[in-house]
């Protein structure tokens, strides 16, 4: 990474926790529906997108993905808006809980509920590409508990066969909300399914946002050039509860979770490649531009119930 | 005229449509060289080659998912899952994305995609080669489901949904696909979506059909013209969204539906039919629904299979029934006339002008009124009732001459010395008593009480107004009615 790109990668980390942290607070008082922590998660994000072209490439994102669409360009009031579920959400326009991102201008596939479907669309997607030979790559993230879906196998497989030009990043954090690894898969981690379908696959530790980078640069730029799919296995640990609806004191022990996030919290890494000065002034820049976000999308107005059925069909 | 079969029809659309636009793709196991299982495929990839026409791995959930990723990038996928029996591991994408993309984007992203796929029973196919699946998709909002019945709608309906910007089911009938042939225009062809077509039309009752059933309810219509029984049958063509304007305007005009499906009745498209009929106010006598029982398959056994499928005579069989229904609704039957010159105005009693000596008098009346209405001259059973053939008169003439309990009717008269009126009873056995008041000036109160089982108030004013014309005939006695 140049010290530029580090530079761009620890302001939108800060960003992202920044915003993480209020969210967070904000539903636990009630006032929002739905937090999706993504605290943990966010070098991966920040990895690929940094490597990926902007307006070019395509990401089918991972609903803790909210690093990478900072990076992507999302800003601060647009994710507090879809925080809100307000129909000025650019990204579910107050139709779908947080974390369903998805903005066409920013090359972002819209979210969906059910885990991982966006990974055939994700395929869909690079498939167009090659299609329309356009030179762009898709990435597609989810989670190890959605790895566990036929859907991801299906699509694996269908981009292997035809060469996609796509990249599988599973953000493998060992929890599908209170289940642990164990009781997912038997293996320790996932990337020696690549190999199943023919495909390079990649082990990377997802909290070193400089590894994460380099991995995706790898594999975007040899799908780019023809070589088809990566598999990423980007290792992480989620420090929150899954959501703001799940208890994660039922099922882990919380003092593992903070002795992990002491020793590898992306945030201290990330902070640890750019200039002191510059991440706390990056931090207090942040920290208002959550602030700001959060009031602002707040006073913003629900939807009209007149519009409710508008854009069911063309 | 030029003739295609259906499945040539398919074959046409999606060649032409390939030609015009590069961005259509044909996604599906065995849509390559093979041609497709039923070959609507066939040629294409010879055409348009391998980036275009692609062999799918056996995944129905990816190949619906795909086409959904495609749509997204605005390609236009036309993906196919080889028999609509195996497309339930594709609705996740179908109804849970395909469907909702635009609304849940706020008009941002859209997905037009086409799923074509071959459905319904007829050729021993089994349980899991036969199914209709139209219910389960017809009821997503969001994604459109057509279901042509002939060669020009199976190639107007199709180009219809692959420029269509929204995701549309194709479902083809895959007993059409080489039994029903027609006349299919050349060229660019359009069907509108959302437009039910009359493929015959009719007076007496409207079938609501598709696929292959519009064949076979148009079988059974011309069986029935032959009778006299002149069926409209509407092609619905559209699934989703109802061509509801052509449906209700069928409906004002003949105001019976039947609706004719193979898939199994219980929440199937004809629920939803028969609820639009019902909700528009259009019906004179309930709908009939002729659809497979519901059980979980089509049996592979050929006589099984053809007990569980509408055919042309049990559609018939339903048009006889609906076509012979009485019309039960309260405002279209007939209102009993606000006068009816033959009923007293009181019409339980009547003034009948007698002499003091009237008993044989008033027996001939009533044995005259009797003969004319002989439910008042009959026995009431649950088993049915009995009207008897001969009039034979119980006189209750009073404590010293009571009734014996014996005869068809009762006649209670007291003379002189009894009341000016009461109302007799209805002995067992009988259905109508008639008592005779005393007779005050030339006059006297003449009433009657019936079993209401066997007797309708109406005829017994009339019964009453036959006996009175008989007393009073020829006797040139002053005829009243009593005004009361």
């Amino acid at each position: 990474m140049t010290s530029q790109e580090r530079e761009r990668a620890y302001r939108a980390l800060s960003l992202a926790r920044a915003l993480d942290d209020r969210m967070w607070r904000l539903a636990r008082a009630g006032r929002a529906h739905f937090a999706v922590p993504c605290s943990g998660h966010e070098a991966i994000g920040i990895g690929y997108a940094l490597a990926m072209r902007p307006g070019v490439d395509w990401l089918a994102p991972h609903y803790r993905d909210l690093a990478a669409l900072i990076v992507l360009g999302m800003s601060p009031r647009d994710v507090m808006l879809c925080f809100f579920s307000r129909p000025s959400d650019p990204n579910a326009h107050g139709r779908q809980p947080y974390a369903h991102f998805g903005s066409r201008a920013l090359h972002v596939l819209s979210q969906q509920g059910p885990q991982p479907n966006h990974c055939s669309h994700g395929v869909g997607c690079a498939w167009g590409s090659q299609l329309l030979d356009d030179g762009s790559v898709t990435v597609i993230a989810f989670g190890d508990g959605g790895a566990q879906k036929g859907e991801v196998h299906e699509s694996m497989n269908v981009a292997a066969i035809h060469k996609l030009p796509c990249v599988f990043v599973v953000h493998r954090n060992g929890w599908t909300q209170s289940v642990a690894r164990e009781d997912q898969y038997a293996t320790q981690t996932l990337v020696a399914r690549a190999a199943g379908y023919g495909m390079p696959g990649i082990a990377v530790d997802g909290m070193d946002v400089e590894a994460m980078h380099a991995a995706a640069s790898e594999a975007i730029e040899r799908a780019r050039a023809g070589g088809g799919p990566t598999l990423i296995d980007a290792a992480c640990v989620r420090f929150m509860p899954n959501t703001s609806n799940d208890d994660d004191s039922r099922y882990r022990d919380r003092a593992e979770v903070d002795a992990l996030r002491a020793s590898g919290d992306p945030l201290l890494r990330a902070r640890a490649l750019v200039d002191a000065q510059f991440a706390a002034a990056v931090d207090a820049e942040n920290a208002a531009l959550a602030d700001d976000a959060a009031e602002w999308a707040e006073a913003q107005p629900l939807g009209d119930p007149a519009t409710v059925a508008d854009h069911a069909y063309a | 005229m030029r003739e295609l079969t259906v499945i040539e029809a398919v074959r046409e659309a999606l060649g032409d449509e390939m030609a015009r636009d590069e961005r259509v793709v044909v996604l599906g196991e065995d849509v390559g060289k093979l041609g497709g299982v039923f070959r609507a495929t066939e040629g294409l990839l010879e055409r348009f080659g391998a980036r275009r026409v692609v062999d799918m791995p056996m995944a129905e959930t990816v190949i619906a998912g795909v086409a959904v990723g495609l749509a997204m990038r605005g390609l236009r996928p036309v993906a196919e899952i080889q028999f609509a029996d195996f497309i339930h591991a594709a609705m996740d994408h179908l109804v849970g994305e395909a469907a909702k993309v635009r609304w849940r984007t706020g008009g941002d992203w859209s997905c037009p995609m086409v799923l074509r796929t071959a459905y319904g029973g007829g050729f021993r196919g089994g349980p899991y080669h036969s199914q209709s699946v139209e219910a389960f998709y017809a009821h997503a909002p969001g994604l459109k489901v057509v279901a042509p019945s002939t060669p020009a709608d199976a190639k107007g309906l199709l180009i219809a949904a692959i420029r269509d910007p929204d995701p549309v089911l194709v479902l083809e009938h895959k007993r059409t696909y080489r039994a029903i042939r027609g006349h299919v225009p050349e060229g660019d062809y359009v069907v509108p979506i959302g437009r039910a077509s009359v493929a015959r039309e009719g007076r007496d009752a409207t079938v609501l059909a598709y696929g292959m059933m519009l064949h076979e309810s148009l079988a059974a219509a011309e069986s029935l013209a032959s009778d006299g029984i002149d069926v409209e049958v509407v092609d619905l063509r559209t699934l989703a969204p109802l061509d509801r304007a052509t449906i209700l305007d069928s409906l004002a005009k003949t105001r019976r539906l039947c609706v004719v499906h193979e898939d199994t009745i219980t929440m199937g498209l004809g629920a939803e039919l028969c609820a639009l009929a019902a909700e528009a106010d259009v019906l004179d006598v309930p709908p009939v629904r002729v659809a497979m029982p519901d059980i979980p398959g089509i049996p592979v056994d050929d006589v099984l299979e053809d007990a569980v499928l509408p055919n042309r005579a049990t559609i018939r069989d339903a048009l006889i029934r609906l076509v012979a229904r009485e019309r039960t609704r309260a405002h279209d039957t007939p209102r009993a006339r606000a006068f009816d010159s033959a009923i007293p105005q009181a019409s339980s009693i009547v003034e009948v002008a007698l002499p003091a000596e009237h008993t044989r008098v008033a027996v001939d009346a009533l044995v005259e009124a009797a003969g004319a209405f002989p439910r008042c001259n009959a026995t009431f059973a649950w088993t049915g009732i009995v009207e008897h053939p001969d009039v034979v008169v119980d006189l209750d003439l009073g404590p010293s001459a009571p009734a014996r309990g014996l005869g068809t009717i009762t006649l209670v008269d007291y003379g002189a010395d009894g009341s000016d009126l009461a109302i007799p009873f209805v002995r067992p056995g009988q259905t109508a008593a008639v008592r005779i008041g005393a007779v005050r000036d030339g006059r006297a109160y003449v009433a009657c009480a019936v079993d209401h089982r066997a007797v309708d108030g109406a005829d017994v004013g009339r019964f009453l107004a036959a006996f009175k014309a008989a007393a009073e005939r020829d006797r040139r006695l002053r005829v009243t009615a009593h005004a009361g």
